[in-house]
């Protein structure tokens, strides 16, 4: 029950990596970007390639530092320009880099499915609760929150997680006051997509590579973002983990019901609570 | 004279600021009233309790009498109390004509040709609302509170961004129009000639209080306005 | 409260030549239309492109449906195969457990999706943008999810074949599998519903739905309940989805589980898009568009997908009104040269 409760974790702490992507650049750009199920997937490749030649460390900071750049040419090429637009243009032009990316992949590494190795430092188990855990699960929690740890401190205490949070908050009044929120932005998405690679990297060993593997966390992990309350990282947070619990219950003990359960969480909070659990802005 | 408007205990806050603070305020049939006071006094929070734009509020509501709390948006406005809106609140990609009709549908058609020649729209009837004057989308702003003949008519800085001579053109066909069909407004305007040429008696909000309550005259000399808000902008 | 016409109401029809002229052109524009169709499968001797263009049809009703909703509700739905799918399943599940005689099940399969999207858009259309476009994205794949693991309806992700009964409504079923003929018959629909969608624009529902789109919060300051109309349009707009996802089953005879996944409701979108939803005719003509471009693509439909997204990025840049907004931008000058040489 216990190693449950775990395995759900591991799953929870992928999804805010995702999740929390999301929130950052909507709250920068106002957008949801479709093509970040598609950017995990190509950090899971790059990664993948990377460590099948040397190890699966260099691989993790090969897709980290690959999907940051892509992450800047989004911004710089793409958000950028299309600031003026109605939004949902945007979306949509996330959603056609979404086919663009997947294309790609197919087109690079084929249809069939890969798998990966966990690195061998991780490798083993460990005795928890009386039964055997892998190690490399325990290194996905530890991985999440300090991604989320570091998160909170960044925004918190620094001088421009103070302009990312007023910007969610505001990004016309925050421009005004004299933010660049240009460079804001470039900053952001890039962290953003570094995250959707790094969790793509540290989710590989535990799912079969495919070009369409991104598409299913990147519904789940919408539904994160939208349970938690758009533009909230606290509320991404705890849905994030909330999900990850259902889902992986979901998957023990109703299997037939596993992957609905999510989307019924998602639609009793918002008639509960349109705007989320953290209430961000509509 | 009969009350047409009527709000009780009004209290409304955002976290720990209470923007409205216990406001009791009750508008005469037929009446102009002005609402003024500084920046962040409580006034267009109680324009927005008033008309059902804002939650989390607590108080009580009475139209004519009857109670209105509970009541949504819609079901104020074919109760008879409308509003106009200090940012323009148009449908920007209809035509003038076409929206003033969809309003008409659910209002009843009394008195829309009045509105349209009083605010002068006729002539723009063919144009979608995005492509008219500033101007002429402020007076169409009005014309959809205007349309069927509200019992009350809330106005939130009607002359907001207009240029001298149009805000006292606005004041005259407001009068005119008030008038004649006997509508009750509650006006909010930092126009103070606005104010003074066409309200029956003036509230004067301060930090979400009714700090006076009074006729315009009065007003001009209360020593507590005075310093409150007119002092200020004293030269 | 009195209908008495006013000088706002009364010329209204006086300025656009009358709205009865108006629609009289437009059911002649439709009957010459459905006319065209009847005939196309005379005039066109190749059975391979009356069989691409019958495809092609469906999914020009299904973008069609799509349109509506982002005309009418300013909305966009990534989850619209939902009622697509559901139109095709309910129908083929309905008589192959024998649930319904097969008529009934024709009128379930496009009546209980439309009740179904209505119940949702009561509780969705409250929920703008960029939350819209992700939750109905969710809802939709909540039906894929369910179709594709639950095997004892209709046989999991492998999908299932449909025998037709031998008549529907008195008429051969044959018919409905036969290119020839089924072409007139989803043309004739596509033309009804585009007929449907432009008298529903004209009418005072329409006026007001679009009043709702452009501020809905002015709209409740005009005398309106907005969740209502927008629920209305949901049921609208799936209803059409569910017919092109019926006509396809009773096409192709087969339904499998992609008929509800997202990147369907995605391309519908995208043809959508990339008509110009603005105009009722766009979505349809988008459609159509990125069917024979994925037919040009030939040999490289490997990378359709690619092309698909790439094709949109530049509309949606270049073109933001569409196909259709570029082909009306061009009317106009064209009408007024003929004007010029009537007068």
């Amino acid at each position: 029950m216990l190693i449950q409760v775990l395995n759900g974790v591991v799953y929870g702490g992928l999804l805010y990596l995702l999740a929390v992507g999301l929130v950052l650049i909507f709250g920068l750009r106002e957008i949801v970007n479709f093509a970040h199920g598609a950017l995990f997937m190509l950090g899971s490749y790059i990664g993948f390639s990377i460590a099948a030649i040397f190890d699966f460390w260099l691989g993790l900071a090969g897709a980290i530092v690959a999907m940051t750049l892509v992450g800047l040419c989004l911004d710089a090429g793409v958000l950028r320009p299309l600031r003026k637009h109605d939004h949902m243009v945007t979306v949509l032009v996330t959603f056609g880099i979404l086919l663009v990316l997947e294309t790609f992949a197919t087109a690079v590494w084929g249809k069939a499915f890969r798998s990966m190795q966990p690195p061998e430092l991780l490798s083993g188990t460990v005795e928890l609760f009386g039964e055997p855990f892998p190690v490399y699960r325990l290194f996905v929690i530890a991985v999440s929150l300090c991604v989320a740890g570091g998160l909170t401190v960044w925004l918190r205490h620094s001088r421009i997680g103070l302009y990312v949070r007023a910007s969610s908050v505001d990004p016309t009044t925050t421009g005004i006051l004299g933010v660049d929120t240009d460079r804001l932005s470039l900053l952001v998405v890039g962290l953003g997509t570094g995250l959707a690679g790094m969790s793509g990297v540290i989710a590989a060993p535990l799912m079969a590579l495919s070009p369409t593997m991104g598409n299913f966390i990147l519904i789940e992990s919408f539904i994160v973002v939208v349970v938690g309350g758009l533009g909230s990282f606290s509320g991404a947070f705890i849905a994030a983990l909330l999900i990850g619990q259902i889902h992986n219950m979901g998957a023990v003990y109703l299997p037939w019901a596993s992957t609905l359960l999510p989307f019924l969480l998602m639609v009793c909070v918002l008639i509960w609570r349109p705007t989320g659990i953290a209430g961000g802005k509509g | 004279m009969s009350i047409s408007l009527e709000g009780r205990g009004l209290h409304r806050s955002f976290g720990g600021f209470k923007a409205l603070d216990g406001v009791d305020i009750a508008v005469e049939a037929g009446q102009i009233r002005g609402l003024i006071g500084p920046n962040g006094a409580g006034k267009s929070t109680l324009i927005d309790v008033l008309s059902g734009r804002a939650d989390n509020w607590g108080g009580q509501i009475y139209l004519r009498g009857e109670e209105v709390t509970g009541l949504k948006v819609h079901e104020r406005r074919r109760r008879g109390l409308a509003r106009s809106f200090q940012r323009t609140n148009i449908f920007p990609a209809l035509a003038v004509g076409t929206q003033l009709t969809v309003a008409a549908r659910a209002l009843g058609n009394e008195g829309l040709d009045d509105v349209v020649e009083a605010l002068s729209l006729g002539h723009l009837l063919d144009r979608p609302a995005q492509q008219i004057s500033y101007g002429d989308q402020r007076r169409l702003d009005l014309a959809l509170a205007l349309v069927g003949r509200p019992e009350v008519l809330l106005l939130d800085e009607p002359a907001a961004g207009l240029t001298v001579e149009e805000s006292l053109q606005l004041a005259a066909i407001l009068r005119d129009l008030v008038k004649k069909w006997g509508v009750t407004v509650l006006i909010v305007e930092h126009d103070m000639e606005v104010i003074f040429s066409i309200c029956d008696r003036i509230t004067v909000l301060h930090l979400g209080k009714v700090l006076v309550d009074d006729l315009p005259d009065a007003i001009k000399t209360n020593p507590e306005v005075i310093s409150a808000y007119l002092g200020s902008q004293a030269p | 409260m009195s209908g008495n016409p006013t000088s706002l109401t009364a010329p209204a029809g006086g300025r656009d030549s009358g709205p009865l002229s108006r629609n009289w052109r437009l059911l002649t524009a439709a009957a010459v239309a459905v006319a065209a169709g009847i005939a196309a499968p005379h005039v066109i001797s190749s059975v391979l492109w009356i069989s691409l263009l019958t495809q092609a049809v469906v999914d020009m009703i299904f973008a069609t449906s799509v349109g509506l909703l982002v005309r009418q509700n300013g909305r966009i739905s990534f989850g619209q195969a939902a009622f697509f799918g559901l139109g095709g399943y309910i129908f083929a599940v309905s008589i192959a457990r024998e649930i319904a005689t097969p008529e009934l099940a024709i009128i379930l399969a496009v009546v209980l999706p439309t009740l179904i999207a209505f119940l949702l858009g009561l509780i969705i259309a409250r929920i703008p943008g960029v939350a819209h476009a992700m939750l109905t994205l969710a809802v939709g794949q909540a039906f894929y999810e369910v179709v594709f693991k639950w095997r004892e309806l209709a046989n999991g992700d492998d999908g299932m074949s449909v025998a037709l009964p031998r008549t529907l409504f008195g008429f051969d079923s044959g018919m409905l599998q036969t290119p020839g003929s089924m072409l007139p018959i989803v043309w004739t629909i596509l033309v009804m519903i585009l007929v449907g969608f432009t008298l529903m624009a004209r009418s005072p529902f329409g006026q007001l739905t679009e009043a709702i789109r452009e501020n809905d919060e002015r709209a409740q300051f005009i005398g309106y309940t907005t969740t209502l109309p927008r629920a209305v349009i949901y049921g609208a707009s799936a209803f059409v989805a569910a017919v092109a996802g019926l006509l396809q089953t009773l096409y192709n005879g087969y339904i499998s589980p992609d008929m509800f996944h997202w990147s369907l409701s995605g391309m519908a979108l995208i043809m959508a898009i990339v008509g110009g939803p603005k105009i009722i005719w766009g979505p349809a003509l988008g459609a159509f568009i990125l069917f024979f471009f994925k037919d040009v693509a030939g040999d490289a439909t490997e990378y359709w997908p690619a092309l698909v997204g790439i094709m949109l990025i530049v509309v949606t840049l270049l073109l933001p009104e569409g196909f259709a907004g570029l082909a009306e931008r061009t009317d106009v000058p064209l009408r007024r040269l003929r004007k010029g040489r009537a007068s």
